[in-house]
């Protein structure tokens, strides 16, 4: 089941040519397709309409090109991440970013969810990641798009259109990902920042002093808020970054600032993670940073009272917010999700479902809130890429 | 020849009535200037140009076009080496000049919003006292403006470390052929739907109109370190980027130059840079003061290493400015040393930088042209100069043939045909050998997404003209669609 739908068939394309062949196939015969990969999201979006065939992408697991010498490499859609990141290691590279679940999350599943996690602060999401793309269309014409070069302006930018495009205009089949350098160090530090006030005022500190973090991270409880700097970089860069950051802190809130990681008992990683992967309903709200302290009063305390349990964890420099736990009876959560959703739009941002395993809620809430302006316009992208409607028939944004 | 027929009088009036007479230009002297963008072989004179002074106003522009079934070019400042703003016979060309207006600084978000006219580098100079600036850093910057790097895509010797415009643009007001002004994008983080940003930068005029934009601004990092080294020929000044990009460093530009570049460079400039060598590296890392010099004392390591005959850094700001300007007007200095200069635009994978370059010169000395490169050595983003007498009878299209000819070995090595100054109607012939048929539907999708009438900048980017006729099968629409819940939020 693909949140609560019925699957009818399940194909397991060994090559992206057999993936073409079935795609080809289930046209023929008019046939919905949805797409699988390490089904770390499948709750996001509103529920297709129907799943007549689920193509799953667990065979296609293959690094097509590796040139280490040019920071690129090109793999099949269907291997994970934590997979990806342990040929890149090899060579001292990884891919810049960091989603919950890396060990089961696929490229192909992350691209279509647009999935990141906190170095998003630094390297941006899979948009500034990704260069080339191949995708099966839904008569299973491959076509690709970019290439295997980081610089590239030839041709329409087809390889970030699909990012975020939740299998609704094709299937990834291959990508192409510029590398960075693995650092020679990284280290997570915690600030005892009390609010999200503190927070925005450590954030607004760090970019007065130049400091270059490759990620901030805040646990919100309802008062109380630990927030986890991450510096990366060769090691002169980050310690005198760890020293002007205690300096920074004690300005500020006067009290001191630990390191910390997986080897001295707390793993802000780990912890954020945590947050993120929490409960069977979650959230993700959008906001312009300096919205921030206005989270608490205006977002986030409406929505922990419909909670019965929850976690938040922001990316207070980027303006994502993320809250999962366990919801109350459905019309509370329900009318608490309005009212979060209202204020973020009127925030200029969004309140989107990244997950909800509450079947009963499902049918209540719409996944993705107020369409936007240009929403025609995606319409007619989704009409040229799928006539039929038959990649994951609304499931995406208005029913796309 | 432009046939005045009563039809385009009547839109010329119409026109005029919306952008006022004096910013419709149709006196045929005047119409000069607009024949043409930085690709200067090729003219087309236009119906009409219009300068609007706002987005109402390049929406009836966009309305009259329509209704007299005229074809629309946008043009930013007109300093794109592909023809992007080449004009359509019998076209308008709608000028964004006039509107070149900061509209709004919000330091607390990091963002700016402006109208397309302002001048890539008045963006940074409007917040560099407060300590600010925008990254992507096309050579052409004092002159270029911001709608013209968002239909291009500009990069610039930084977009190493930081990008292309791309990543620095979160939304976009656009006037779409059908004369509606939409939002595009978000001013937050992410955007609902699909990633429309994606399709519209770099889309070369194709898609719509852009009339404001919020981009993204910077923190101006706390230190940057240069350094300027030369070697024996290109093979070491390739060993040597190959060598920092190994040890770990994201440089923020490197640019290579090699004998010919550098003799031009010297003579038009005045920069004291020896002209007994066989190529130069310009480069720069930034950051954190200690991340900064421990990269740049690094990068002095490897460049020596490497066979670097000399390494400098310069004593202050004035002096580094210095070695940027001559790296950035190297283009203009080609004029010292030859008559007439082919500009290519080609990427390679950064490691068949010497490879390549060698295969480039043996193609040029076989056809009888010098060849000066000056280029982004970081991303593999090759600019061959080809030298030729544009008096000769011939040599013009000789030399764009040989240019043409290092396109195909761009390719061959698995890279691109264009790494920034776009397809436009210079490289719409070879987007057929860089994809497949299937590869250019699918992009004409997109367009025909936003354009259904493909009215916009018509005859670019695709190699053989592209309606946006019927599609296959009809389009089943989904139930709120219908009952229209679905409308516009």
């Amino acid at each position: 089941m693909i949140a609560d739908v019925p699957i009818r068939e399940i194909v397991v394309p060994a090559t992206v040519d057999e993936a073409a062949e079935i795609m080809r196939a289930r046209a023929a015969r008019g046939a919905s397709v949805s797409f699988m990969g390490g089904g770390t999201d499948l709750g996001y979006g509103n529920s297709p309409e129907r799943v007549d065939t689920l193509l799953k992408t667990e065979k296609l697991t293959r690094v097509v090109e590796y040139a280490p010498s040019d920071q690129v490499v090109t793999v099949e859609a269907g291997l994970t991440l934590g997979a990806l990141q342990k040929t890149l290691a090899a060579e001292n590279q990884r891919l810049a970013l960091d989603p919950p679940r890396s060990e089961l999350a696929t490229l192909g599943g992350l691209l279509a969810t647009n999935g990141y996690g906190p170095l998003r602060a630094r390297f941006g999401t899979l948009r500034d990641l990704i260069v080339g793309i191949s995708i099966v269309r839904a008569d299973g014409t491959v076509a690709r798009g970019g290439g295997k070069v980081v610089k590239n302006v030839a041709g329409f930018d087809l390889p970030k259109l699909m990012v975020g495009s939740l299998g609704t205009l094709g299937l990834i089949a291959t990508a192409t990902f510029r590398l960075h350098p693995m650092p020679e160090r990284r280290e997570w530090h915690a600030v005892a920042t009390r609010s999200l006030r503190d927070v925005r005022t450590l954030c607004r500190a760090l970019l007065d002093r130049r400091l270059e973090p490759s990620a901030v991270v805040a646990l919100a409880e309802a008062d109380a808020c630990a927030t986890y700097v991450l510096f990366e970089g060769f090691g002169a860069g980050v310690e005198s970054q760890g020293a002007k950051l205690r300096e920074v802190a004690r300005d500020l809130f006067g009290g001191d600032v630990s390191r910390v990681d997986a080897g001295r008992g707390v793993d802000a990683a780990a912890l954020a993670e945590g947050a993120r992967t929490y409960g069977n309903v979650r959230l993700r709200i959008s906001t312009p940073p300096a919205f921030v302290p206005s989270l608490e009063h205006d977002i986030l305390a409406p929505l922990r009272s419909a909670y019965r349990e929850c976690r938040v964890v922001l990316y207070p420099t980027v303006g994502a917010t993320f809250i999962g736990g366990f919801p109350r009876e459905g019309d509370r959560f329900v009318s608490a999700l309005e009212g979060a959703r209202a204020a973020a739009e009127a925030a200029r941002g969004n309140l989107v479902v990244v997950e909800c395993a509450e079947p009963s809620l499902r049918e209540r809430i719409d996944a993705f809130g107020a369409l936007p302006d240009s929403f025609p316009i995606m319409r007619r992208l989704k009409e040229r890429f799928d006539p039929n409607r038959r990649l994951n028939p609304g499931r995406f944004l208005g029913g796309l | 020849m432009i046939l005045r027929t009563a039809e385009t009088v009547d839109a010329q009036r119409e026109l005029a009535a919306i952008v006022g007479s004096e910013n419709c230009i149709v006196d045929p002297a005047e119409l000069r200037v607009y024949e043409c963008d930085g690709l200067t072989g090729t003219r087309v004179r236009p119906l009409v140009v219009v300068l609007p002074a706002s987005t109402e106003e390049v929406a009836g522009v966009v309305k009259v076009a329509r209704r007299y079934g005229l074809p629309i070019v946008p043009r930013g400042a007109g300093t794109g080496l592909s023809g992007g703003a080449l004009p359509v016979e019998n076209g308008i060309v709608i000028g964004l000049s006039r509107m070149h207006r900061i509209l709004e600084i919000d330091f607390e978000n990091l963002r700016m919003r402006l109208q397309p006219g302002v001048i890539n580098l008045d963006v940074t100079k409007a917040i560099a006292a407060h300590g600010y600036y925008y990254a992507p850093d096309p050579s052409s910057q004092s002159v270029c403006s911001i709608g013209g790097n968002i239909a291009e895509n500009s990069g610039g010797a930084h977009c190493l470390k930081y990008g292309f415009t791309t990543n620095h643009v979160y939304s976009a007001t656009v006037v779409t052929s059908d004369g509606d002004v939409v939002e595009i994008g978000s001013p937050c983080s992410d955007a609902v739907g699909y990633d429309l940003m994606a399709a519209l930068v770099g889309s070369e005029g194709l898609v719509g109109i852009v009339t404001e934009a919020v981009v993204r601004i910077l923190r101006t990092p706390e230190k940057t370190c240069t350094l300027f080294a030369t070697f024996p020929s290109t093979d070491e000044a390739g060993n040597c980027v190959s060598g920092i990009v190994a040890a770990g460093i994201v440089p923020a530009a490197i640019e290579m130059m090699d004998k010919l570049a550098i003799e031009a460079i010297v003579k038009s400039t005045g920069v004291d840079w020896p002209l007994d060598v066989g190529a130069a590296l310009l480069v720069d890392v930034d950051g954190v003061e200690a991340e900064a010099e421990h990269t740049a004392a690094q990068a002095v390591r490897i460049a020596r290493a490497s066979g670097a005959l000399e390494v400098r850094t310069p004593r202050d700001e004035r002096e580094r400015q210095l070695m940027w300007k001559g790296r950035k007007s190297a283009f203009a200095a080609m004029g010292r040393i030859s008559p007439n200069y082919y500009v290519q635009d080609g990427v390679i994978p950064r490691s068949e930088i010497s490879v390549v370059l060698r295969e480039i010169a043996d193609l040029c000395a076989r056809e009888g042209f010098r060849v000066a490169n000056v280029f982004h050595a970081g991303d593999g983003n090759l600019h061959p100069l080809v030298l030729y007498d544009g008096r000769i009878p011939g040599q013009a299209h000789h030399a764009e043939e040989v240019a043409a000819e290092i396109l195909r070995i761009c390719l061959r090595h698995g890279g691109s045909i264009t790494g920034e100054h776009g397809v436009g109607a210079d490289k719409a012939a070879y987007m057929g050998e860089a994809f497949s048929e299937a590869d250019l539907e699918s992009m004409n999708f997109v367009r025909c997404a936003f354009d259904p009438h493909a009215i916009f900048n018509p005859g670019k980017v695709f190699p053989t003209p592209r309606l946006c006729g019927d599609r296959a099968g009809a389009y089943v629409p989904h139930a709120t669609e219908i009952s229209e819940q679905a409308g516009r939020g």
